[in-house]
């Protein structure tokens, strides 16, 4: 028997699961808030010394320097074991109401409102088929996926984001075209569609849309959206090569999708995001830094180990590219985007000339 | 659906990684985060047990000594062997890292530790 949802967030099958996944959102807690800012401080301070000011160690330099830090590796253990714990966890209470969860899905693909749409025939390229964050199946091979991305996104937030306050701030704080027309709306890689549904009541009038290449995250978007009774609609496409006609949208947001793609993608993403937007609309970024100049030694350090052990493949090439230029290059004036409550992200605004 | 490349969840069912020379100490501090997080699950639900039993009682028995009650408890053969399974399972989660990587090259070294370039044999002696 389901146990319920809290608000826009299930509940675990278990009491014990619920327990067990707090105990590894709060250690989360003090890993990131409390250890990551002593290991930063202690870590700057020992690169800083060994590399006098005005040198810029490389990443196997800076790592170098860090392994004199016991503190390092026990962070190092203590990330990856509670992401595995995490995901471990969760996998095994959502596939407990497995049954439950395929035919909630099913019924709400069946009723609507909004659409799912889908063709059996599509082909996830292998480049997204890899277990990011070490969650099983990855996005698109697990058919639990999306359930289980949302609990385990949720030990990821720190509770924070468990009625998605972090994506409707930023649906709310997208900016608009200048004239005000939004008549169609995209999320772009909109995965539990948390953001498109956000969108689309701030917009109502609009037609919205999500695309994902992930489909167990779309039918769970789907679910979410069809049992608030929100008419957004979900397909499953590559962002690459979307299937909608020149100039369509007047506002599209992503929100951390390019630091999960290769940068190859990322350099047909933009052209293609720039030829479904008319001029004039606006591509709402919130995104991974990707200045790694500007980054600390231990910033650096964070980003790279976060590709390699969390499985982050494609972070690194991204951290280190033109993005900006990329950007303009395909047609979009850039500027800096709102503040948002995660402060790491950049937040870009790129209007389409 | 194309089936998976690995199997689902390579990435937390596989060895993981190591971050120590002695990968012993790796094992020690997974295992206790997992004690830590069965302790915690343990307690929570103590104490979710009291607060649902004394809402319960309260209306039929006043205001019952529920921590009393549960010293006095005699356990049946069948509850005690429930128990026993539940207790191995415990054992298995918390120590599972040490069947995970029994050796010191049962796991890749993590990321902090790829550059390390080999030590002289001299200065490894010292």
């Amino acid at each position: 028997m389901r146990r319920d949802w809290d608000g826009l967030l299930p509940r675990t099958a278990r009491l014990a699961d619920e327990s067990y996944l707090d105990f590894v959102t709060s250690f989360r807690a003090r890993a990131v808030q409390q250890m990551y800012p002593m290991l930063e401080e202690l870590g700057n301070a020992v690169v800083g010394r060994e590399h006098p000011a005005g040198t810029a160690p490389g990443i196997a330099e800076i790592q170098r320097s860090l392994d004199a830090l016991p503190l390092v590796r026990v962070w190092q253990r203590f990330m990856r074991s509670h992401q595995e714990m995490m995901w471990r966890r969760t996998r095994a209470s959502i596939a407990a109401e497995a049954d439950q969860w395929l035919a909630a899905m099913r019924d709400a693909e069946a009723r609507g409102p909004g659409r799912l749409l889908y063709d059996p025939a599509f082909v996830v390229p292998d480049y997204a088929r890899v277990e990011v964050h070490l969650q099983p199946g990855g996005y698109t091979d697990d058919p639990l996926g999306g359930p289980v991305f949302h609990y385990g996104t949720h030990v990821f937030y720190q509770g924070e984001n468990a009625q998605d306050e972090q994506h409707v701030e930023m649906a709310r704080k997208a900016a608009a075209p200048r004239d005000g027309a939004v008549r169609r709306v995209l999320d772009l890689a909109c995965s539990i569609g948390q953001a498109t549904v956000a969108l689309k009541q701030r917009f109502p009038a609009a037609e919205t849309w999500g695309i994902d290449v992930a489909l167990p995250l779309l039918r769970y978007a789907h679910l979410r959206a069809a049992e608030r009774g929100v008419d957004v609609n979900f397909q499953q496409a590559l962002a690459e090569q979307m299937p909608f006609p020149d100039r369509h949208f007047d506002l599209v947001l992503s929100y951390i999708l390019f630091h999960e793609i290769p940068w190859r993608i990322t350099e047909r993403v933009v052209p293609e995001v720039a030829r479904v937007m008319r001029p004039g609309g606006t591509f709402c970024i919130y995104e991974f830094p990707n200045a790694s100049g500007s980054l600390s030694p231990v910033a650096q350090f964070l980003i790279d180990y976060d590709s390699h052990d969390n499985c982050e493949p494609y972070s690194r090439e991204f951290v280190r590219a033109d993005f900006h230029g990329l950007l303009r290059d395909s047609g979009f004036d850039v500027a800096p985007g709102p503040k948002v409550a995660n402060g790491f992200l950049q937040s870009i605004v790129a209007t389409r000339r | 659906m194309k089936q998976a490349q690995a199997p689902l969840g390579a990435e937390i069912e596989g060895p993981g990684r190591r971050y120590f020379d002695d990968v012993v100490i790796d094992n020690l501090l997974e295992a206790m985060l997992e004690l830590t997080a069965a302790v915690w699950t343990h307690r929570d639900r103590a104490m979710v047990l009291e607060q649902v039993l004394s809402r319960l009682l309260a209306e039929s028995h006043g205001a019952p000594d529920i921590a009393r009650l549960l010293e006095q408890h005699r356990p049946t053969a069948e509850e005690q062997e429930a128990r026993r399974l539940e207790r191995d399972a415990l054992v298995s989660q918390v120590f599972r890292s040490f069947a995970r990587r029994p050796a010191a090259d049962s796991a890749p070294l993590g990321a902090g530790r790829r550059y390390q370039e080999p030590r002289p044999r001299a200065e490894q002696a010292s």
